[in-house]
């Protein structure tokens, strides 16, 4: 159903208003680069921020509130903070509003669902746009009954006569058929109406996923729809092509439809799951070897090819200031690649009507327009004859902005006249998508005055967009450039994307200059922060985690780090480790983190999606690593590549703070992540006093690094 | 490969299906039974999302191959734990505690712990991180996830004296 069919079910008895940012204050889209037809890389994709951003509130006759937002549900609870947000600033109940969320044809285009920025913008959007309707609708009452304004108040959802409260004139009988537009200012931190209090709702979405009712993709079933799924070839798919497929064994397998060569890859298709991946099994092919060397040397490569393509920062003279510093440290630290490991894999279901020139796609994806318009140039149709409708998300974490698969499914659907759903095993996953969390090389160089001021810092970042030293440190004299090459694989768009990695060696680099003029670390990074708001938020990890810079049991220590996410959002970490020298294991024994991070919408869901981020921190710090070499990627196992479970999981404690520019939500959902690598990297080097200049910091690599010193 | 007919005990109620002998039981839940909230993860046990209690124990439905389940096991699914309008303590733990994000390993983790604490209604913290070690969430939700369960043994514990 389109837009315009909801609003003629709605008769004339409706009440729409739809806002839009101020311009250039609203959520970059991406754009991509048409010349590239590769959808994973984050090097062709550019953001701009001028979309036009246009969320919708309707008010119909029975007095029921509809939302819409192009934007979809992750587990970052959206849904649960739209609902938040909309119930309390209309003042209706729950079962009063619907919450319509990433359907291509009725909802708006409203950008990714990515950044840590939907709350920020979506539902603070939503806020202030509920603020303005409730001025609105005074004044249409006013303007109705001849009354002044100020005779009316609006209340549950409508509006009502002062000496007459239990009166509610509903929203319809101020309107027929008006649609209202509004444009509304996201740093407005302070509307006029009310404040927004959390009423800590549980998750709306919360009773379907504990009974399993919750229907992600993978749950639709349609009437002769089919399984689908790609034989995963043996190197990097951007690398290789198909030389030859003998695909006879294939094809016997009873039940089966179709195995066949597609875009240049083998597809196998049947009603049961078990023969698809049955199929690809008995499926015999030939590749192409890719054409660089099968080693990879990770540094001198990314040094080697690297093209300098922006001076990030640039303040001061970095040189005189380095050269008159007493002390200066220089240092390089590398981070591996990792992966997004989503327990949902990629998946689409397609359906194909009118001889496949109309096309329906029901999918798990971050960015529900965006994948409406890669399927249109895929198939090379146009885009009114696709539908995208999305889904809740199994997981999404910057890997299903965009969403191959769903593409995938739509051609597959057209070549078998059936609705396709198209999964990926575990292996594709891992391997199929091409795409990894870019490995980094950082060098730093770092000048420190006697009385533990930095006066200057030079920082190259390979690989990384790169958020360099002024977002944290006051720092008289800066320099940071971004360096950037080809490589055989392209960079994936993951959690913390720019921050992670560069934060991981600042925030090491940061203690190891403190250790060089023999400051305490925390005092160290006190003295040098550049926003006061920081010491807040570092002296509340320390009084938590109970700091000491000296813990009185040996291979035991505490480290700290901080991050500033894109100017928004404010955090400091600060973990407890104690390392077993026999068998090289880092128990992490506690972390507390302190996030400066404006208003909080949800308490429940910003407080589990924090701790959630901790703990990919923890992973990328301590286990997760793609097992890949020049030519392919090989991890096909979650047991090769181990993402935190149960027994790695610490006490983690957190507080919310609001100081550093209050009064709006300013998002959370990756921020916290970063600052947990260099925290356990640096508790790590106070406790066995051993500096691990790349991640992850496995119980292999510490047990060598013990037996060398 | 022949498809046979074979009769499972679902949820407490007789199911026929047909089916390939050595198809695990998590394609049979979800394709022929629409038993949905069994997830599909990894399909070779690593994961947890597919997890399912079959006479008393927690197992992976995507390495069950439905000819060994079918005869006279009992197989409860996280349908046969509890619906939207008659939770389990566990589930309705589960939302108070906000023990997900994604909510896609959420199944597997409350058949998990429900196993748990039928075999052992009092667990220590180490007995609950245990037996929920080999499931995964990607999200995170852990330490919810936990506060979830310890929640339920309390309430059990209080009611036991």
């Amino acid at each position: 159903m389109s837009r315009r069919k909801f609003l003629e079910t709605l008769g004339h008895s409706y009440l729409l208003y739809a806002f839009r940012f101020t311009p250039g204050a609203g959520t970059p889209t991406i754009h991509q680069d048409p010349s590239r037809d590769d959808t994973q890389d984050f090097e062709c994709m550019s953001i701009s921020p001028d979309i036009d951003f246009r969320d919708w509130i309707v008010f119909d006759e029975n007095n029921n509130v509809t939302i819409f937002t192009g934007r979809t549900e992750l587990g970052q609870g959206l849904k649960t903070v739209l609902t938040a947000i909309v119930t309390q600033g209309l003042e209706i109940p729950m079962e009063r509003l619907t919450v319509m969320m990433g359907d291509t044809d009725l909802c708006p285009d409203d950008g990714p669902t990515t950044g840590s920025c939907a709350t920020r913008e979506v539902g603070w959007g939503f806020w202030l746009a509920c603020m303005e309707i409730r001025n609105d609708m005074i004044l249409r009452a006013a303007r109705l009954s001849g009354l002044s304004a100020e005779e009316f108040e609006f209340r549950k959802g409508g509006i009502s006569h002062k000496k007459n409260p239990g009166m509610i004139i509903k929203p319809t009988e101020l309107s027929s058929g008006d649609v209202v537009l509004m444009t509304v200012n996201p740093h407005d931190v302070s509307p006029q109406g009310k404040e927004y209090t959390d009423l800590g709702l549980y998750n709306v979405n919360a009773k379907e996923i504990v009974t399993g009712t919750l229907k992600y993709v993978g749950d639709i079933k349609l009437p002769g729809m089919l399984y689908a799924d790609w034989l995963t070839p043996p190197y990097y798919p951007q690398a290789t092509s198909l030389v030859s497929a003998d695909l006879e064994e294939a094809r016997a397998i009873p039940g089966i439809k179709t195995v066949d060569v597609r875009r240049g890859r083998v597809v196998a298709i049947s009603s049961r799951y078990q023969d698809v991946i049955k199929a690809l099994n008995a499926a015999k092919t030939k590749w192409s070897r890719p054409k660089r060397p099968k080693e990879l040397r990770v540094e001198e490569e990314i040094r080697e090819r690297a093209n300098l393509v922006e001076i990030k920062e640039q303040n001061g003279d970095v040189d005189m200031g380095l050269s008159n510093s007493f002390k200066t440290v220089s240092e390089t630290y590398i981070t591996h690649y990792t992966t997004w490991a989503q327990i949902e894999t990629d998946t689409a279901l397609a359906k194909s009507e009118n001889s496949g020139n109309e096309v329906t796609v029901w999918a798990s994806c971050q960015y529900p327009h965006k994948v409406k318009n890669l399927i249109a140039r895929y198939l090379n149709i146009s885009e009114s004859s696709i539908h995208v409708v999305g889904m809740p998300v199994g997981g999404g974490f910057g890997g299903k902005i965009v969403s191959p698969v769903s593409q995938e499914a739509a051609d597959l659907s057209r070549m078998v006249g059936a609705p396709v759903k198209l999964m990926y095993s575990r292996k594709n996953q891992y391997q199929l998508r091409g795409s990894y969390k870019m490995a980094c090389v950082i060098d730093l160089t770092t000048g420190v005055a006697t009385d533990g001021r930095i006066l200057a810092r030079k920082v190259d970042i390979y690989q990384d967009k790169g958020n360099g030293s002024t977002g944290t440190y006051a720092i008289p004299n800066v320099l940071t450039r971004l360096y950037q090459s080809r490589w055989p694989f392209a960079r994936a768009i993951s959690r913390g994307t720019s921050f992670v990695q560069t934060c991981f060696a600042t925030e090491s680099h940061v203690d190891m200059v403190a250790a060089a003029i023999g400051f305490d670390p925390f005092v160290f990074r006190r003295n040098n922060v550049r926003f006061p708001a920081f010491i807040n938020l570092i002296d509340t990890c320390a009084e938590m985690i109970g700091y000491e810079s000296n813990l009185p049991y040996p291979d035991e220590g505490i480290g700290t780090a901080i991050c500033n996410h894109g100017g928004k959002q404010l955090g400091a970490v600060s973990a407890e480790v104690a390392v077993d020298r026999s068998t090289g294991n880092i128990k992490v024994k506690k972390i507390c983190g302190a996030f400066d991070i404006g208003t909080v919408i949800n308490r429940n869901t910003a407080t589990v999606g924090i701790r959630g981020a901790i703990i990919w921190g923890l992973g990328y710090a301590l286990s997760e690593k793609v097992k890949l070499d020049g030519h392919g990627c090989y991890t096909e196992y979650f047991s090769e590549y181990r993402i935190p479970r149960f027994s790695d999981i610490p006490p983690i404690e957190i507080v919310f703070l609001d100081n550093y520019n209050p009064g709006s939500p300013r998002g959370c959902g990756e921020m916290p992540m970063i600052p947990t690598i260099g925290a356990i990297a640096n508790a790590v080097y106070k406790a066995i006093g051993v500096r691990f200049y790349s991640t992850p910091i496995t119980p292999d690599r510490v047990r060598e690094a013990l037996q060398r010193t | 490969m022949a498809i046979e007919e074979f009769s499972l005990i679902v949820n407490g109620k007789k199911r026929k299906v047909r089916a390939g002998p050595d198809e695990p039981l998590l394609w049979i839940l979800r394709d022929n039974l629409n038993l949905t909230g069994t997830k599909f993860g990894c399909g070779v046990g690593e994961c947890g999302a597919c997890t399912v209690i079959i006479d008393g124990l927690a197992r992976r439905s995507c390495q069950v191959l439905v000819k060994y389940v079918s005869s006279g096991q009992e197989i409860i699914t996280i349908e046969g734990i509890g619906t939207v309008n008659n939770l389990s303590p566990l589930q309705q733990a589960f939302i108070e505690h906000t023990a997900f994000c994604c909510g896609f390993c959420t199944p597997g983790m409350i058949m998990t712990a429900t196993a748990l604490l039928t075999i052992n209604p009092n667990p220590s913290q180490d007995e609950i991180k245990d037996a929920l070690n080999h499931n995964l969430c990607r999200c995170g939700s852990y330490l919810n996830i936990l506060e979830a369960i310890e929640s339920v043994v309390k309430k059990t514990a209080l009611k036991g004296q």
